[in-house]
């Protein structure tokens, strides 16, 4: 027992403790519903923003692609509807199983399963679908969709795959599209604000963007804006319903000035020849044909090829891939004498009527080495007009012998040589102009007068592409008034005025026009053959370029045994004169003949462009 | 108001106040865990079975004297200790932890019924012992709350452990543990804490304190639960989204959504308003336990009801300062609401007890 003292004194220790405890629990009790307080009431839209962020889930919807049209409204690339099988990898557990699961419903041949394994771990990695079996025929379709119970991770949907109407045709004007890095989704997705937030990609699986030609250049436009769909999502981020639906902004239709009846007739022409065609329309400066060769099926590479044909492309010795006409570096040869003689009378070396007597052959002066022309024997005492009508090279050799090499390469800058003329021509190379500079620096070797009278003929050092040549034609027919090139017409006209550099007088003009047009219609020109192809007046420049230096007809015929060593052929040709619409070039790989072999085509193209 | 109702020589114990409230939050209960179960009425039945049995356990157990309680408080805490021992032995174990004990209608936590007995016991070692307490006795005292602290903390069990740990702390600080040894203890406590960390925590718990004390760094890992329950709480707004319409409960957001975060499911759908009603009936049954502690009729009733009722307030406060973000997570649960029967029954089996406590009267107090 304890004393009543000491029970009192329990007592009252008891309940100060215990209220104590119960003070610091009061406390406390306050202090969380303070918490609460500020969690649901002080910072509610943040927390409420938080929670829908959780539970929904955007989704892009994929625009569908811009259509691209020629000049007359002729469909070139369209979108064709599909439906296609597509899987969605990281969902699948074991691949291996579940190919054979769907093989029994769907055929896969050997390059679908091919094309499965290469591309399902990457997809997984990146939660997007992949595409295993395209343009389902209705019975697959109806086949799978009674069996889609036992494939939770596959589904068909319509896809578009993009398709050119004339693979073999555009294949390098237009190029081809293709699926896209994930750094490259990623900075599109940025351009558009749109954030990739996980994105599944449920409706942009089959993302595609322009990889080479007019698809890469105006691949922006083509490709449209992202609309997107909004689902309630759990926290294993599986889709319960759609809440919103913004439609996607369909890419934009690309109207070029590609001509396609032109385009088809330099194709037959060229007949899988190696080279390439480009033609322009004078008026706007515009690109209407644009061909190398021999082509490929550029729709097999935008919409998937096996790797055996993949691996053949890129092997094929003739190399079907390399656009020629943009790239290909090709030496002007005797087509740049019209602007050697332009050259001549505006730096006052020569005029129309100064006459030389050609032997056949220039001798330098400083080593007494020959620089030889083409006709044994020399083409006699001829003037400026002659020497461009019959090719002489003796009179461009030492045309080019008195020229300041400095100021004859700032002169042929200006007809479009050493330097990118195109606007929207995909990767163009700019050939090459060149220097005393250029030389020291890549050859090691100081610039000789030789190399200047080379120049005076096209051959030596310089190159141009198919590209910078039709454009050198445009700019001859149009006396230098020619603004860069393009395939499409620019929004806003930007029609400054154009300021022409090179200080030559009409007439000056108007004698270059007749001497090329001399090339076919005088029976000596180098092109005569051409005259009775046409009902109308062209004006021409032929050029043969020399691979293999030779010194007799005897030795380039040992030579030309060896196909590769043969001579290229190339023309630059426009008409109808004296009021020319059409500008062509032409280069044939190995042609040997400029007038004879590559005239024919350049002729049946403008025919093509003008007659109709 | 006790009341005790005559049946000539038959008596019947029953405190209203704690009835009703504890009936009306465990009706409540029912009602979230429909909501947080995602509508699974198979769990709403099985806790509605638990609830009515329990319910009914608490009106039994309030019937004895205390004095019973006081005579036979050792062999409940060594039959609380066999059950810990056989859970040691045959426990089921769950994501690494052997807390469960399978007795084939029911899964007992053991653990859940020492943090009663333990308190009781101690009650009843230390009511009549003089005061201020001495050091021989509350070195026993010591020594038997750490071993069994020792023993739940080995299951591994931190949250409940720690309650353990309370359960017998209350009682020897409320029987008069003198305010020295108190302030030594803390001392020396804060002292060995880097001991501690390094040898009696496991890494998930280490990983826990650590994301508690930096909750942004991983928010997607191991913050992924308090981050999603502070969303959940915060999108209730002042009127909540709802009932069954919480889009973080719902959608498999917030984990444990059914036991030990169920209260981020109240807050989501019944917001600022729907908190501050659930926590009044909490906050009115802590007030009424210390109005009976105060009006008790001995020691042993005082440190008893006491004890048991600050068992319950620190489960209470420990479950909520959790969900809100403001202590590590630990598995406790909201008493009377979540899911899971030890927890839920040793609740009732407590409040019956302090019923008893309360109700029962002596002509002449000792």
């Amino acid at each position: 027992m304890i004393d009543l003292n000491e029970r009192f004194i329990e007592k009252r220790s008891f309940f100060n403790r215990l209220l104590l405890i119960y003070f610091f629990f009061g406390a406390m009790f306050l202090f969380l519903l303070f918490k609460t307080y500020s969690l649901q009431v002080s910072s509610y839209s943040d927390y409420e923003l938080a929670a829908l962020k959780n539970k929904t889930k955007e989704v892009l919807v994929q625009p569908v692609r811009g259509v691209i049209y020629d000049r007359n409204g002729n469909i070139l690339v369209n979108n064709v509807p599909t439906y296609d099988l597509i899987i969605q990898p990281s969902k699948i557990k074991n691949l291996d199983d579940f190919i054979i699961n769907i093989s029994k419903i769907i055929e896969l041949s050997d390059s679908e399963i091919e094309n499965i394994n290469k591309n399902f771990k990457r997809r997984a990695t990146y939660n997007r679908e992949l595409t295993i079996k395209k343009d389902l025929s209705k019975e697959e379709i109806a086949k799978f969709e009674v069996r889609s119970y036992q494939f939770q991770n596959a589904f068909i949907d319509v896809r578009y795959s993009r398709e050119n109407k004339y693979p073999y045709l555009f294949s390098h004007a237009l190029g081809y599209v293709g699926g896209v890095s994930n750094d490259k989704v990623l900075s599109i997705l940025k351009n558009q604000d749109l954030k990739q937030s996980e994105t599944t990609f449920k409706y942009s699986s089959g993302f595609i963007a322009g990889k080479t030609g007019l698809e890469n250049i105006y691949d922006s436009a083509l490709r449209g804006s992202f609309g997107k769909k909004l689902f309630e999502v759990d926290a294993r981020g599986r889709l319960l319903k759609e809440l919103s639906f913004e439609k996607p902004i369909n890419g934009k239709s690309l109207f070029t000035h590609l001509d396609l009846n032109s385009q088809k007739k330099a194709f037959e022409q060229m007949n899988n020849r190696r080279g390439a065609v480009v033609a322009l329309e004078l008026k706007s400066g515009s690109i209407v044909t644009y061909l190398s060769t021999p082509s490929f099926n550029v729709n097999g590479l935008s919409n998937g090829m096996s790797s055996v044909d993949f691996e053949k492309l890129i092997n094929d010795v003739d190399k079907p891939f390399f656009d020629r006409a943009g790239q290909g570096r090709y030496s002007p040869a005797s087509t740049i004498k019209p602007a050697i003689a332009l050259f001549g009378i505006k730096e006052k070396i020569v005029d129309w009527n100064f006459t030389l007597k050609d032997p056949g052959f220039f001798v330098l002066p400083e080593d007494q080495r020959i620089y030889r022309g083409w006709k044994k024997g020399g083409h006699g005492t001829i003037d400026m007009k002659d020497a461009i009508i019959e090719s002489s090279n003796t009179f461009f050799f030492s045309l080019a012998y008195k020229a300041d090499i400095n100021n004859l390469i700032s002169h042929l800058s200006e007809f479009g040589f050493g330097r990118n003329v195109c606007k929207d021509c995909f990767n163009p190379d700019s050939g090459l102009l060149p220097t005393p500079e250029w030389k020291m620096n890549n050859l090691n070797f100081g610039w000789f007068k030789g190399d200047t009278v080379n120049l005076g003929v096209g051959q030596g050092y310089m190159s141009a592409t198919p590209v910078q040549l039709a454009y050198y034609s445009a700019f001859l027919a149009k006396k230098g008034n020619l603004q860069e090139l393009s395939f499409v017409e620019s929004d806003s006209i930007s029609n400054t005025a154009f300021i022409n550099k090179l200080s030559i007088d009409n007439s000056d003009w108007d004698q270059i026009h007749s001497s090329m047009i001399g090339v076919i219609e005088d029976p000596r020109g180098t092109a005569k053959r051409l005259k009775p192809l046409k009902s109308y007046v062209v004006a021409a420049k032929s050029g043969t370029v020399e691979l293999v230096s030779t010194e007799t007809k005897e030795d380039y015929k040992l030579v030309r045994q060896n196909i590769g060593n043969r001579d290229h052929a190339i023309i630059v040709a426009f008409g109808p004169m004296p009021d020319p619409e059409y500008a062509v070039s032409v280069v044939i790989e190995n042609g040997e003949s400029g007038g004879s072999v590559a005239g024919p085509v350049a002729i049946a193209v403008l025919n093509e462009l003008i007659n109709k | 108001m006790k009341k005790k109702l005559d049946f000539k020589n038959f008596s019947i114990y029953f405190d209203q106040y704690l009835f009703i409230a504890i009936t009306l939050l465990s009706v409540m209960g029912l009602f979230f865990l429909y909501s947080a179960s995602q509508e699974d009425i198979s769990t709403v039945a099985k806790q509605a079975i638990f609830v009515c049995f329990g319910l009914l356990l608490m009106f039994l157990v309030s019937q004895p004297d205390p004095d019973f309680y006081n005579t036979f408080s050792g062999l409940f805490l060594i039959f609380s200790l066999v059950l810990i021992f056989l859970t040691m032995i045959f426990g089921k174990e769950i994501n690494g932890a052997k807390r469960w004990l399978d007795l084939g209608f029911f899964t007992l936590q053991s653990s859940e019924i020492i943090k009663i007995s333990l308190p009781i016991f101690l009650s009843s070692y230390l009511y009549n012992k003089p005061l201020p307490i001495s050091t021989r006795h509350t070195f026993i005292t010591l020594i038997l709350i750490g071993f069994i602290f020792a023993l739940v903390a080995r299951q591994p069990d931190l949250g409940t452990s720690l309650v353990v740990f309370m359960s017998g702390g209350y009682v020897l600080f409320l029987a008069g543990l003198s305010w020295r040894f108190i302030g030594s203890a803390i001392a020396l406590f804060l002292l060995s804490l880097p001991f501690l960390w390094n040898n009696f925590l496991e890494p998930f718990q280490q990983q826990r304190v650590l994301t508690y004390l930096n909750p942004d760094a991983d928010p997607y890992g191991t913050a992924w639960n308090i981050t999603q329950s502070k969303i959940a709480i915060g999108s209730g707004g002042i009127n909540g989204k709802g009932y069954q319409e919480g889009s973080q409960a719902h959608l498999d957001f917030l984990p444990e959504t059914e036991t030990d975060f169920i209260f981020a499911v109240i807050a989501e759908e019944f917001g600022f308003i729907g908190v501050c009603i659930l926590l009044s009936v909490f906050f009115f049954i802590l007030l009424r336990c210390l109005y009976l502690a105060f009006n008790a009729r001995d020691r042993f009733c005082r440190l008893t009801i006491g004890g048991l009722s600050l068992v319950f307030a620190s489960t209470l406060f420990i479950n909520l300062a959790m969900v809100v973000g403001v202590v590590p997570v630990v598995g406790m649960p909201l008493p009377f609401i979540s899911k899971g029967g030890s927890s839920l029954l040793s609740f009732y089996i407590a409040f019956g007890i302090i019923i008893s406590m309360a109700t029962h009267k002596k002509l002449m107090q000792r």
